[in-house]
């Protein structure tokens, strides 16, 4: 009986001695810190790297065909609208999609580049991270899910596309977008605000 | 057996199972073995994923006082779930939206326990197989019924792999006799994964910062070097007070706050001295600073047995940092400083002469307002009548000038005072009040009334007051200029927007000093009408004609109470508006009865009581409404006013940078109900053709701020233009550092089309 508890006892100290050292394991990216620089492949096999923007603004939007709630700002023309309205004032939208190869929303490069021109998106690039390297740095969680990156290159705002978590169309005309209002705000020269928001959407499909 | 016989038993046999039937269903109610008796086919909705039904508990019956819940009951297929009230890494949690009865009161989902879901990295709270969610319900002390109808509209997101965003709208019909009891066992299975609340327990969450160089050495994991993410730390959670028995058992916890935590990180859990602490990180991405974070711990069966628990804490937090928005370098801030898009600020306002002869002169103007001109015919009238007694002409005079000052130093002075006790308000505030434009009816009313001939003013009042009147004429004038500043006010924003802008940006005394010129300019026409004896005897003689003109001028009167109506109407709804027909109906048998010479006294007093019995009831059935109306005006106007349709978006701050971020330009058009300008412009030049036409040329946002209702959002974005009334029209172009541009109050197309090209 003794020694069934002193085993206990034991295995729950050195249980929690792991566990006490864990935190050490790499954390995604936070507000107010450098981004993690990547280069990935866009749907056309052209190589992109964050690099490549050094000194512009740059949104990164997670996607995945597959989700109602990504479905719901692409039909609606929300998020094309967005792409469209960024990249006339000069800022560089990266749609990045972490859907790994073995889950069945996975796309191949030229199917996922059609259905973006059949929703008449326009991002700079559509980028493939089916590895979820680039998603996990970044603490994508959902999808739709975004990330501005300020001209200093660090981030500026990770959230929600926008205020009202829900699979609703009819919602995004009484939400507020939080994407264009902190590409307002950044060109005002203020800081965003909010800067961090609770992302809504499906998980993102990780390996 | 003859086959009209065989028909005929039939039928007798159909009618007599019908009639055992609905025996059978009270009697089973009272037993309280019924099934559902209210499970019509709206109590259940069903999904490929999920099997949805409403259903209720109530062992005692439906009855004030007594036990009674209601609760969503979903039956997962396998390997689906729905979300906890914090979904975790990504989902929804579940939401439920009543309909009920007035009087009858909900509680609050009374959530179970949740399981962790693992999505690859992710973690999800969340609950497959049977899931009943509960809610308490209670019923007003002084309910009487026999049933009780229960809709809800309930919406929740399902996933296995893949996530569905789906709902239902559920209807029962719940008998008041009788135990509601065929759910009992989904409502104790629910109750049993309810965490509680351990007795005595403290505890306290601090903020560790993780330890400095966490982030210092970049990495290269092949997809070329990055900084290292910093680790945001973790809470240092101390439970105090725990049954000693749980020492040892393995312990999930569970954060209530979303986003506050790292749900995919496993909490490092010890116990020191009969207290349980835990090492709990800290979402890198965490969006709130909460002051207190209440936790769920569900404690397994140890290795030496036990049974698990569900139990509840609320600690403290403390140390936590304020999730900051990113600070731009300094040298950047200031570059971009000197092209911010900042509204024009308020310029530093001197009292100066030009100020006060403006403020003259736009008081002068006011007079060619459209809502001043009944009053203006009264005072004519007021004019010819006197003839050729000048000093009652000039004290008349002055004693409406005096009125005119008075009225427009304590509108001002009020709307001063208010200001200054924080109150965001703007010029003619008093007409956001649905109590105000009912009285402003009233009056009018009576006033038309009165010109038509159906009573004389004399012969209404008491004898007494009457006397007043007449051996006071003076306080009649200045009464007169009292009414002509409140009729004005809805008109004069325009021409005093920005006047009162500055206006209030001055010391009290000076600001009201330019207030009273506005009055003064206002009744200067009058005074010098009837100071010149010369500009008098142009006036026509008086004659038959003055009768005439003054029932004429009643006409005038009831268009205002026409529009007031209107007002009332987009204010309160439709029911406001009723209300306030039936008091005018009310108020015009009462001062019929009144002013009618009855013969006999009998007849007198009856005729009267009857009038006032009749105003006195239709009040008091209008008054609520009037009331209820005001806190949900905002929602009504911008439903009810023809002014918002597809063309034309309900305003908001957000939309304008929004949109300016877009690099789509904006024109707002700030306009209320009850401010007759506003609606001018708003059928004119706003809808004019080629001006639409122009703005969708260049793809122009148009939005209506309605000012209708009082709105904090919208009187702080007209101080941010440097106004404080309604109308003002202002172009935003596409680009944010370009300045607002501001049109004038009456824009003509040729204005508004050369603003639209400027853009």
């Amino acid at each position: 009986m003794r020694r069934r508890h002193l085993s206990a006892a034991l295995a729950v100290l050195s249980a929690s001695a792991l566990a006490w050292s864990l935190p050490a394991q790499a954390a995604p990216a936070a507000v107010g810190q450098p981004a993690p620089a990547f280069s990935l492949k866009d749907t056309t096999g052209r190589l992109v790297q964050l690099a490549d923007f050094a000194g512009k603004t740059v949104v990164l939007e997670w996607t995945n065909p597959g989700c109602p709630f990504v479905r719901k700002h692409y039909s609606s023309g929300n998020l094309p609208a967005q792409q469209k309205a960024a990249g006339s004032a000069g800022v560089v939208w990266l749609t990045v999609n972490s859907t790994s190869p073995r889950h069945g929303d996975y796309l191949a490069p030229a199917a996922l580049g059609d259905w973006m021109k059949a929703q008449g998106a326009a991002p700079a690039a559509t980028l493939l991270d089916p590895d979820g390297v680039v998603g996990r740095a970044y603490g994508a969680k959902t999808t739709p899910q975004m990330v501005v990156i300020q001209p200093q290159g660090r981030l500026a705002y990770v959230g929600a596309v926008d205020s009202i978590a829900s699979a609703k169309p009819e919602d995004i005309a009484r939400a507020t977008q939080h994407v264009p209002a902190v590409l307002a705000q950044l060109a005002e020269g203020r800081p965003a605000s909010p800067a961090v928001t609770v992302p809504y959407g499906c998980s993102v499909k990780y390996d | 057996m003859p086959a009209v016989l065989r028909r005929g038993l039939a039928a007798a046999a159909l009618l007599a199972s019908a009639v055992a039937a609905q025996a059978a269903g009270p009697l089973a109610q009272a037993l309280g073995t019924a099934p559902a008796p209210a499970a019509a086919a709206t109590a259940v909705v069903e999904t490929p994923q999920v099997r949805a039904e409403l259903v209720a508990h109530a062992p005692e019956g439906l009855g004030p006082g007594k036990p009674m819940w209601l609760g969503l009951k979903l039956q997962h297929e396998p390997h689906w779930h729905t979300y906890w009230k914090n979904p975790g890494d990504s989902g929804l949690p579940t939401r439920l939206e009543w309909t009920l009865p007035p009087g009858v009161q909900l509680g609050p989902i009374d959530w179970p326990v949740p399981h962790r879901l693992r999505v690859g990295p992710l973690v999800n709270y969340g609950f497959e197989g049977e899931l009943l969610l509960p809610v308490a319900l209670s019923l007003p002390a002084d309910w009487r019924g026999d049933s009780l109808e229960v809709s809800l509209r309930a919406d929740w997101l399902v996933c296995k792999e893949e996530c569905i965003p789906d709902g239902g709208d559920f209807r029962i019909r719940l008998p008041a006799q009788g135990a509601l009891a065929a759910h009992r066992a989904a409502f104790e299975a629910s109750w049993a994964q309810r965490p509680q609340a351990v007795a005595g327990a403290q505890a306290e969450a601090r903020h560790q910062p993780a330890p400095a160089g966490a982030a210092s050495a970049p990495v290269d994991d092949g997809h070329g070097p990055r900084a290292a993410p910093l680790d945001p730390g973790a809470l240092a959670l101390r439970i105090e007070g725990l049954p000693a028995g749980l020492q040892g058992r393995p312990i999930e916890l569970y954060s209530e706050v979303e986003a506050l935590i790292d749900h995919a990180a496993e909490p490092a859990l010890r116990w020191t001295g009969g207290v349980l602490e835990a090492a709990w990180p800290l979402s890198p991405q965490r969006s709130s600073s909460p002051a207190s974070l209440p936790v769920v711990l569900r404690v397994l069966p140890g290795p030496a047995g036990g049974e698990a628990l569900l139990l509840r804490v609320e600690a403290a937090l403390s140390g936590l940092p304020p999730v900051e928005a990113v600070e731009l370098p300094p040298a950047l801030q200031a570059a971009l400083a000197g092209g911010a898009a900042t509204p024009p600020p308020a310029e530093p306002v001197a009292l100066s002469l030009a100020l006060l002869l403006g403020a003259l002169l736009g008081g002068a103007i006011l007079n060619l307002m459209p809502c001043v001109f009944p009053v203006l015919s009264l005072k004519a009238l007021a004019l010819a009548q006197h003839g050729e007694d000048r000093r009652a002409l000039v004290g008349g005079g002055l004693a409406y000038t005096a009125g005119v000052i008075l009225s427009f130093l304590l509108l001002a002075g009020a709307l001063l005072a208010l200001r200054a006790a924080g109150e965001q308000l703007g010029w003619g505030f008093q007409l956001q009040s649905p109590a105000f434009i009912a009285g402003m009816a009233v009056l009018f009313t009576l006033i038309g009334l009165n010109l038509a001939g159906v009573f004389e003013i004399g012969g209404l009042l008491p004898a007494g007051l009457g006397g007043l009147r007449a051996r006071h004429p003076r306080v009649d004038d200045a009464l007169s200029g009292v009414l002509a500043v409140a009729v004005a006010s809805p008109c004069t924003a325009p021409f005093m927007g920005a006047a009162l802008g500055a206006a209030v940006a001055l010391p009290t005394a000076q600001a009201l000093l330019v207030f009273a010129m506005l009055g003064l300019g206002m009744a200067l026409p009058y005074l010098l009408l009837s100071a010149l004896p010369g500009l008098a005897k142009r006036l026509p003689r008086p004659g038959l004609w003055m009768v005439r003109f003054k029932v004429l001028m009643a006409f005038p009167m009831f268009a205002t109470v026409v529009w007031l109506g209107w007002v009332l109407g987009l204010q309160t709804g439709v029911e406001g508006l009723v209300g306030l027909l039936g008091v005018l109906l009310a108020l015009a048998f009462a001062a019929w009865a009144w002013a009618t010479p009855w013969a006999g006294g009998l007849g007198r007093t009856v005729w009267r009581g009857l009038g006032l019995l009749l105003l006195a009831a239709s009040l008091g059935w209008a008054w609520p409404g009037w009331q209820a109306g005001a806190g949900q005006g905002a929602a009504l106007t911008a439903a009810a006013q023809p002014a918002v349709s597809a063309d034309w978006q309900p305003w908001s701050a957000e939309k304008v940078v929004a949109a300016r971020a877009a690099g789509q330009p904006v024109f707002v058009d700030f306009t209320a109900a009850w401010c007759v300008t506003c609606q001018y412009n708003k059928r004119t030049v706003l809808a004019d053709a080629e001006v639409l036409a122009a703005m969708d040329g260049k793809r122009v946002l148009k939005l209506r701020a309605d000012w209708t209702m009082r709105d904090a959002a919208i009187t702080a974005e007209l101080g941010r233009l440097g106004r404080s009334g309604v109308p003002v029209y202002v172009f935003f172009p596409g680009r944010a550092e370009a300045q607002p541009q501001l049109l004038s109050e009456l824009p003509s197309r040729e204005e508004v089309l050369q603003a639209v090209a400027a853009l």
